[in-house]
């Protein structure tokens, strides 16, 4: 596979909110807003390219009975790392993307590709396939955000348009739970053409 | 790799030491930075609900504790005169829809008269699109208590015979942001020395809820219980 399929793949034939259906939780969660959604997106992305490296760096001295607690703590680790020096460094970033640091522990996408692809493959795989994936859930959570965004708050990124008209419920869960299952079906209905 | 006793646990063991010593040696690098920052913003917070002005900002903080809540006064002063008072208070009696709501309230003399200068949401959970549209700038709680007279206010919403226009669909929300807005009132009210006695309460004369007040005590500050005083520069 080429280095540029790794990226591609996690976009559309891997993507891991439509196709692989994972890290519900922090999608349907933080989705209120387009720039929620790449927020979340942009820091899971950060942190699934290094635990996704340090896995692969160390996947030949862990024991197999071992590893699942051992990425845990790989990737626990990191989050907090992350957090601590945003909030040093970055207060402003820090300021819109904490409340989903601590979320991203518990993300399912980090965990899935340590153990089906990092603990499999090179230190530069293993990064080009965090890239893919975190853009797939970027763009993902970017593009539920959006569409909740305009039919319930009638704005984007912030930008209002249409204000007190637009049905509330898109940005309340109903809602979340509704833009994920129809954007699931266009998704899937574009990717296999 | 095949996995014995031995390998488990002297690799579990070590990754787990690796990573606790990683996680303690970033703290210990960043958190004198995020104390700073925190104590910044906070600081920032309390400039912002004043009126500007010019040159350094004096500020002395006094706290008080009623039952689990504090409420934070702050006496803003620039070269030597008053600014304004800067009172970071929680709804104690009402809940909002998620958690309670903690407001920064700015209250400013004019022309002999406390006038509310600006309010801030420090913290609230309610929910998007309803009850946190209260941290929108200009919304209709803001509108109903900026640059008017607290003590011309009943601190309840429209629909509980109050002044506060409520935000569409957030009643609850609303009434909690009443609620804390009137704490900050008596916690200012107090800083003052000015708190109504109990016959005034009783009479009707003031709408400050000063029985709640009455029971309150000294904050059990882990820093010391004396009047703090920092300087900070206003942009």
């Amino acid at each position: 596979m080429s280095k540029l399929q790794l990226i591609t793949r996690g976009i559309i034939k891997d993507n891991p909110t439509f196709v692989l259906i994972l890290g519900m939780c922090p999608t349907l969660g933080v989705t209120s807003s387009a720039i929620n959604g790449m927020g979340m997106g942009v820091a899971t992305m950060a942190v699934l390219i290094m635990s996704n490296m340090v896995i692969s760096m160390i996947k030949n001295i862990v024991p197999d009975k071992v590893r699942i607690p051992v990425f845990i703590v790989v990737i626990a680790s990191f989050v907090t790392i992350i957090e601590m020096l945003m909030k040093a460094y970055v207060p402003s970033l820090y300021a819109s993307l904490g409340v989903f640091i601590p979320l991203i522990v518990v993300n399912c996408i980090i965990l899935g590709r340590a153990e089906a692809f990092a603990s499999k493959n090179g230190i530069v795989d293993s990064a080009l396939d965090g890239i893919g994936i975190g853009l797939g859930f970027t763009l993902s959570l970017t593009a539920i955000g959006a569409v909740r965004e305009i039919l319930g708050a009638g704005s984007i990124f912030g930008y209002t348009f249409a204000g007190d008209v637009m049905p509330l419920l898109f940005i309340l869960a109903p809602g979340g739970f509704l833009v994920l299952g129809y954007l699931m079906v266009l998704f899937n209905k574009l990717a296999k053409r | 790799m095949k996995s014995t006793l031995k390998n488990m646990v002297l690799v579990l063991f070590s990754i787990t030491a690796v990573a606790a010593l990683l996680v303690a040696l970033v703290n210990n690098i960043t958190k004198e930075t995020i104390a700073q920052t925190e104590q910044r913003n906070k600081d920032l917070a309390k400039l912002e609900v004043l009126p500007a002005f010019e040159g350094e900002a004096e500020l002395e903080e006094k706290c008080r504790e009623i039952g689990d809540f504090k409420v934070n006064v702050t006496t803003v002063k620039a070269n030597g005169e008053l600014v304004g008072y800067a009172v970071e208070a929680p709804s104690i009696t009402k809940n909002g829809y998620g958690d309670r709501i903690y407001l920064m309230v700015g209250f400013v003399e004019q022309d002999g008269k406390t006038i509310v200068s600006g309010v801030k949401v420090i913290s609230q959970k309610e929910t998007p699109g309803l009850g946190a549209n209260m941290l929108n700038p200009g919304n209709s709680l803001e509108q109903s208590v900026l640059g008017k007279s607290p003590a011309e206010l009943t601190f309840a919403v429209k629909k509980d015979n109050g002044s506060f226009d409520a935000l569409t669909g957030s009643t609850i929300s609303s009434r909690a942001y009443a609620n804390a807005v009137e704490t900050a009132y008596a916690g200012y009210l107090w800083a003052k020395g000015e708190l109504p006695s109990e016959e005034d309460a009783q009479s009707g004369a003031t709408t400050t809820d000063t029985t709640s007040w009455a029971t309150t005590t000294e904050c059990q500050n882990e820093t010391e219980p004396e009047a703090q005083k920092g300087e900070v520069s206003n942009e």
